[in-house]
């Protein structure tokens, strides 16, 4: 049984009003626009690392930063999220120069709170797992703003393919898809979170959990839903010898993938014919999806026990719930393989994603015997998202993957009144 | 036990029997006496003395490796059955993962008796491994060893939730089979293996492999002196995949070209003589009583058709092993013994084996006459007395023949 506690309010949030409406002139010339934050936010970049020094020194020595200094890094701060939401269409409007205004990809920020003083000593070193992820998150969006260096190098990582595709998306349909909005706004909210960490804002660790964001986001149902039913808990013999120990699995699937292969030619041929996949083609590639992802979930230390070998809905933690087949457009089954492409692309920023919670889970379960709640929920927002993307290009689904990392949407919550979502049991929802 | 079993397990014994003296016959005279060879005049007492030094450590380094390992297997064996909470797989894919954790632990508490071998190795000039690559790349090993462990597991249970308590028969003659897969597969699995550059010793390898009428085997050469300066040769694969591999450390120069077309004749007599099948053949015969002692040992957990049984299973697997080890050094010294009389009869060169043989002394610093224990334990090898002493032996026989 799940049994996530209530995380107490992160010194820094998220806050997206953003309504997805997008003037194709301005994404057109989006980053020729966007040349002059570029430029001021590496200037703005130079002096909050100064004052950033400073903070650092009066961390040492009163344990506190100076309210002044404070809010010039919280504008600091707020200012590289608007930026960073400008330029990968994860917001609309033209963001102003002072990092004071609202803005529809946002930070709230708390006031100054007393900080440990060894914390903030080495809170260069204590940053640098976080700004890993960061940087498979949001490339150097992440990483570069905050240090004013290398502001131009936005793209990369999930933000950084979202941004690309988000681009032609937002022209054919003066839109940016929901899903791709969330995604970036929560690369763009942890590497704010990142940023204020170095720069002394705040005390508390970066919180990489994809649902802290303000208010709730809006989540469809998918015809591949993913259940969780994880204590979060990591007996360190089977940690450290995870890698070992999926080999015999990789092996097992690298031999299963050949009549895969056959069955999904077949479904491809089948689908083409009759409208829909036979359900025993179906059943059979959603066992192998199935057991991909409960592997995937194993390897990266984002569930607990060693799967089984053949892909049984409800054998794992971390489950995926695959519905019957259904009717399917035959031009849409015709080109599967282009249409996924942008899927696939995701898929890989993903997967990178997925690479740096394992290492960084991989450690802090071998130290602590725990897998941190924050990584292991983003490890399951990817792994959903590779299941969705697969079962899309496997033809078990017509559904296009949703490639928000938000675990639980607003609807979800509501239909849940007593905090407890069928697909999360015991999970409880983030403010 | 009932007539029907009695019967069986008569007919088992007197077929294993049979087999066994089938397969123990050899071309080497049943009336070869070996001389009594003086090590200290023949290596060289300083040799002998340094040798044995350095055997002495890497044997009580064994020893207390031994001890470890079954004592952890036995802890293993009580309450392991733990972990299987640990896995959401099915009872087979649960003994799967209670084998693979027990094999990792007993790796884990074997790395400080290895890494003691390796640091006394590179003390002696022996080895050039380096403590992290021994590490890590064991580390990484263990995925292949789990692959294997899974699949022995697989077949075992799989056999024993089929065919209850005797699944120890038909058992070990897919243990039989799979070992014949092994073998035969694992000349296109080894990567690295080039020609040799000496068109004299390719020359020389053709007019022996004719000799000893196995003229169609590939001959390699491995390069491994960047880890080790020993010098090696095998023979490995079957039928088409059979090769024979000299490892580039034996041709750096320091064996003439004598003491290398021993080694050379020494490996084409195991192809000649087949003993790699018959290697599968004694591996079939030594896991009929493995494959008993664990339906026995695992009656009181369910059988081995139970993931429960598996941390018990390993014990009794490193026991059997153990127990079995003496018989299988003494079949191995036998083939061994097969190839060195035929690299002796193509050859024809004494003095150049008795120079290998005093050779492979100063390099691997191997004991020429090591402990009976030890001897009946660790060597699948005659000892490099012995070697010498069979070379003295086939020079004898030649000059009674030519004086007879």
């Amino acid at each position: 049984m799940l049994s996530v506690p209530e995380p107490s309010r992160h010194p820094i949030r998220l806050v997206v009003t953003d309504e997805l409406r997008r003037s194709r002139l301005t994404v057109v010339f989006r980053l020729l626009l966007a040349l002059p934050h570029l430029v001021w936010v590496t200037l703005f970049g130079i002096a909050a690392s100064a004052v950033g020094f400073v903070a650092w020194l009066a961390v040492l020595i009163e344990g506190q930063v100076p309210t002044s200094i404070h809010d010039f890094l919280v504008r600091y701060v707020r200012y590289t999220t608007h930026v960073a939401a400008y330029v990968v269409l994860a917001a609309g409007p033209y963001p102003g120069f002072g990092g004071t205004r609202a803005y529809p990809v946002d930070v709230e920020v708390d006031p100054p709170e007393r900080q440990r003083r060894l914390g903030g000593l080495v809170r260069l070193v204590l940053v640098v797992p976080a700004s890993l992820l960061a940087w498979s998150l949001g490339g150097s969006a992440g990483l570069g703003l905050w240090s004013g260096v290398a502001a131009l190098a936005l793209f990369g990582g999930l933000t950084g393919t979202i941004a690309f595709l988000g681009w032609f998306a937002c022209l054919a349909r003066g839109r940016m898809p929901r899903g791709m909005r969330d995604a970036a706004a929560y690369g763009c909210g942890y590497a704010a979170q990142v940023t204020a960490y170095a720069l002394l804002v705040t005390g508390r660790y970066p919180d990489s959990t994809p649902d802290r964001m303000a208010p709730r986001a809006e989540l469809p149902d998918h015809p591949v839903a993913v259940r969780v039913d994880d204590d979060l808990c990591r007996p360190r013999l089977l940690v450290l010898f995870r890698f070992p120990l999926v080999i015999p699995h990789l092996f097992w699937l690298t031999l299963w993938a050949a009549p895969a292969a056959i069955a999904l030619v077949c479904a491809w041929l089948a689908a083409l014919v009759l409208g829909r996949v036979p359900r025993f083609l179906h059943r059979f590639l959603a066992a192998f999806l199935r057991a991909t992802a409960h592997l995937s979930a194993f390897a990266y230390v984002v569930g607990r026990p060693f799967p089984g070998f053949v892909g049984r809905e409800g054998s794992y933690p971390l489950d995926f719930t695959i519905a019957p087949p259904e009717p399917q457009r035959r031009l849409g089954v015709l080109v599967r393989p282009v249409l996924a492409i942008p899927a696939l692309l995701l898929n890989q920023a993903y997967g990178w994603i997925l690479l740096v919670v394992a290492v960084l889970g991989w450690v802090a379960a071998l130290v602590t015997g725990r897998m941190p709640a924050g990584l292991r929920d983003l490890g399951v927002a990817s792994i959903r998202y590779q299941t969705q993307a697969g079962a899309y290009l496997f033809l078990l689904t017509p559904r296009y993957p949703d490639s928000s990392p938000v675990l639980l949407g607003r609807r979800q919550v509501e239909l849940a009144p007593d905090g407890e979502h069928p697909w999360y049991p015991g999970l409880e929802p983030a403010a | 036990m009932t007539v029907p079993r009695l019967v069986v397990a008569a007919a088992v014994a007197v077929g294993w029997v049979a087999l066994a003296w089938l397969l123990a016959g050899s071309v080497v005279p049943d009336d070869l006496s070996l001389p009594t060879v003086d090590v200290d005049a023949v290596f060289g007492e300083q040799l002998v003395d340094r040798a044995e030094r350095y055997e002495r450590f890497l044997y009580v380094d064994w020893l207390l490796a031994k001890v470890v390992l079954l004592a952890t297997l036995a802890v293993y064996a009580r309450y392991g059955v733990r972990y299987a909470r640990e896995s959401a797989a099915g009872p087979i894919g649960t003994g799967m993962l209670l084998g693979m954790l027990g094999l990792a632990i007993a790796w884990l508490t074997q790395l400080p008796f290895a890494l003691a071998a390796l640091w006394w190795e590179r003390r002696h000039g022996v080895s050039e491994v380096g403590y992290l690559e021994a590490i890590f790349g064991g580390w990484l090993g263990l995925g292949g060893t789990f692959v294997a462990v899974c699949i022995a597991l697989l077949v075992v249970m799989a056999l024993a939730r089929r065919l209850g308590s005797w699944w120890w028969l038909p058992g070990a003659g897919v243990f039989a089979l799979i070992a014949a897969v092994l073998v035969f597969s694992g000349p296109y699995l080894v990567t690295g293996l080039e020609r040799p550059a000496d068109p004299e010793l390719q020359r020389t390898y053709d007019r022996y492999a004719r000799a000893q009428g196995v003229d169609d085997i590939p001959l390699r050469v491995e390069e491994v002196s960047g880890d080790t300066s020993q010098a090696n040769a095998y023979a490995f694969g079957l039928g088409p995949s059979a090769r024979i591999v000299l490892w580039d450390t034996l041709l750096d120069g320091r064996f003439s070209d004598g003491e290398v077309n021993v080694v050379v004749a020494h490996e084409i007599g195991h192809h000649s003589s087949d003993h790699l099948l018959e290697a599968i053949a004694w591996f079939g015969l030594f896991a009929i009583p493995g494959a008993l002692a664990l339906m026995v040992a695992t009656r009181r957990r369910g059988g081995m058709g139970e993931a429960a049984a598996v941390p018990l299973a390993l014990l009794v697997t490193a026991v059997v092993q153990l127990a079995l080890a003496p018989a299988q050094n003494l079949v191995s010294r036998g083939s061994e013994g097969e190839a060195d009389w035929k690299a002796l009869q193509t050859t024809r060169d004494p003095a150049s084996a008795r120079g290998l043989f005093r050779e492979f002394a100063a390099t691997s610093l191997g004991d020429p006459s090591p402990p009976t224990w030890a001897y009946v334990m660790l060597q699948s090898h005659p000892t490099l007395a012995q070697r010498v002493a069979m070379a003295v032996a086939w020079e004898l026989e030649q000059e009674e023949r030519v004086s007879g």
